[in-house]
């Protein structure tokens, strides 16, 4: 396994309720790398990106997520692995009894955040940075789909995580505000983050030219070697 | 709008804790009333035990002092509960009043002094009986023990309390059963209606126990409301019936009050905390894709 490699996978195959949707995978993410997952829906991005987060049946997955080695990872200790990921889900996944600002804070105090003055502050900044500076007090309900989306993606920052997992963040978004959320996730893995990005939304891809792994008839290839624009 | 559409998504979560109370309250109330029942029925066939009289007559040489002694040795006995002294004035007092005849034709009265003796619940039973009867007419100045008939009537009194303690203690273990049952359905209802909302949780990284703790505190204390507006209901129970039924007035026990109180809370909080933690517990181990059915 290479050093800096924050996902590495080899000889994985990925089971959604005991059919194969994606065999032998193997590939790695480094520090700070910008990349796109495609594929035509029931391909099994989310599979992967699921195994990835440890929420599939680990037996034959074989690699290592942030640290944690995921076919021997415990159930007790999957928390401590989600953490360190930001998720963006495709269903958002927001509590839905609670303001966007309590999301936020309940994933900063189950995270262990103690200092409310700090809390209070890295809310306003997280949300500001998604374009939801005004919104923190709205339930989710009350926000259209492009706003919940970006509720989510503040709700993966809120933690400082070392890799985003972005499951179509821009599935709900009109093209400009998919060009900003882009646009931040480019300035977040500039600095430092790694980033791994669901979509379908090829005009996006070519506008914004990263690494690209196809999931394709049960396996994931590489489609280009072209290197993330985060590390040029 | 916004707050209006808050203030509705707020009133639809109170209104289901709401039913979850009342469904925990009622449930607990007729636990409670029929504790409440059994700790009188209890009373009550005491009280119909003590209320047997046993009589014994006493020979006319008798003088007043050795009586006077004889009641004192009797009251002193572990069996007596209570005892009076009936001489032969009274004793003719009372015929006469009943019957409303009098001995002038016979010139003198030919009934003889008595002690009653009421005997506590625990020794108005036929085996208990027995022995007393016995050592009542190995006394020397007792003429005769009233007895015979009174025998069967404990006999039947005994049988009676027994069948219906029998009875009473099956229905109200059966409905404890139904108590937990109903608790833990309502609890497992609310929790199962909130089983995304701990699928998000756990998918943020908060560990079992992080998310556990609120749902467990909530549904703790929705059963102690519950126990308390049972208790409300309990004693608007009591309150009434000593209204309606004075004899109820002479069985009220606070101190059996207060034990009945401390179960009822005892119980609501425990059912409603273990109930909400399997609930949540299960949903915190079950895989995403079972989550839809």
């Amino acid at each position: 396994m290479e050093n800096n490699a924050i996902i590495h996978l080899e000889k994985t195959n990925i089971f959604h309720e005991k059919n194969l949707v994606l065999s032998d995978v193997e590939f790695s993410i480094k520090r700070g790398e910008f990349a796109y997952l495609i594929g035509k829906t029931g391909s099994g991005k989310t599979s992967l990106l699921r195994t990835l987060y440890a929420d599939m049946d680990m037996k034959e997955a074989h690699g290592n997520v942030v640290d944690f080695d995921l076919n021997k990872i415990r159930n007790k200790k999957i928390p401590y692995l989600r953490r360190k990921l930001g998720i963006v889900f495709q269903d958002f996944q927001l509590l839905t009894d609670r303001t966007v600002n309590d999301n936020l804070l309940f994933v900063m105090k189950a995270t262990g955040w103690k200092d409310k003055k700090k809390i209070k502050t890295r809310i306003e900044t997280v949300l500001e940075s998604v374009g939801m500076g005004t919104k923190g007090y709205r339930m989710p309900h009350e926000l259209s789909g492009g706003e919940q989306q970006r509720a989510a993606i503040a709700r993966a920052l809120v933690n400082e995580p070392e890799i985003i997992l972005a499951d179509e963040p821009t599935g709900n978004l009109d093209p400009e505000t998919s060009e900003g959320i882009m646009r931040l996730l480019f300035e977040i893995s500039k600095n430092g983050t790694a980033v791994l990005m669901a979509t379908h939304n090829h005009p996006l891809i070519q506008k914004f030219p990263a690494r690209i792994l196809k999931c394709e008839e049960g396996k994931l290839v590489e489609v280009n070697s072209q290197p993330s624009p985060a590390i040029v | 709008m916004a707050v209006a559409e808050d203030k509705i998504s707020r009133k639809k979560a109170r209104s289901s804790y709401f039913s979850t109370i009342v469904s925990i309250s009622l449930v607990l109330f007729m636990l409670g009333l029929v504790a409440l029942i059994v700790l009188n029925a209890k009373k009550l066939s005491d009280y119909a035990k003590e209320n047997i009289m046993v009589s014994i007559f006493l020979k006319d040489n008798v003088k007043p002092v050795e009586v006077i002694k004889m009641q004192k040795t009797l009251d002193a006995s572990a069996f007596v509960k209570s005892t009076q002294y009936i001489d032969k004035e009274e004793a003719k007092r009372i015929y006469e009043e009943a019957i409303g005849n009098d001995f002038e034709i016979l010139g003198y009265s030919p009934l003889p002094a008595s002690i009653d003796i009421h005997l506590y619940a625990e020794y108005a039973h036929p085996d208990s009986i027995a022995w007393i009867e016995k050592e009542l007419r190995a006394n020397p100045k007792v003429k005769e023990v009233d007895l015979d008939y009174k025998k069967n009537l404990i006999v039947k009194v005994h049988k009676n309390t027994e069948k219906i303690g029998v009875v009473l203690l099956g229905f109200s273990g059966l409905l404890f059963i139904i108590a937990i049952a109903l608790i833990n359905n309502s609890i497992r209802l609310t929790i199962y209606s909130k089983r995304f909302l701990i699928r998000s949780m756990q998918l943020v990284g908060a560990t079992q126990g992080f998310i556990r703790r609120p749902f467990v505190w909530v549904g703790t204390l929705h059963g102690l409301f519950g126990a308390l507006i049972a208790i409300a209901l309990l004693v608007a129970t009591i309150y009434l019936m000593q209204e309606q039924i004075p004899e109820f007035r002479n069985m009220l026990d606070l101190e059996l009050f207060a034990a009945l109180f401390v179960i009822v809370i005892a119980l609501g909080v425990l059912i409603s905390w273990i109930c909400t933690f399997f609930a949540v517990r299960k949903y915190l181990k079950i895989k995403t894709d079972q989550l839809y059915y």
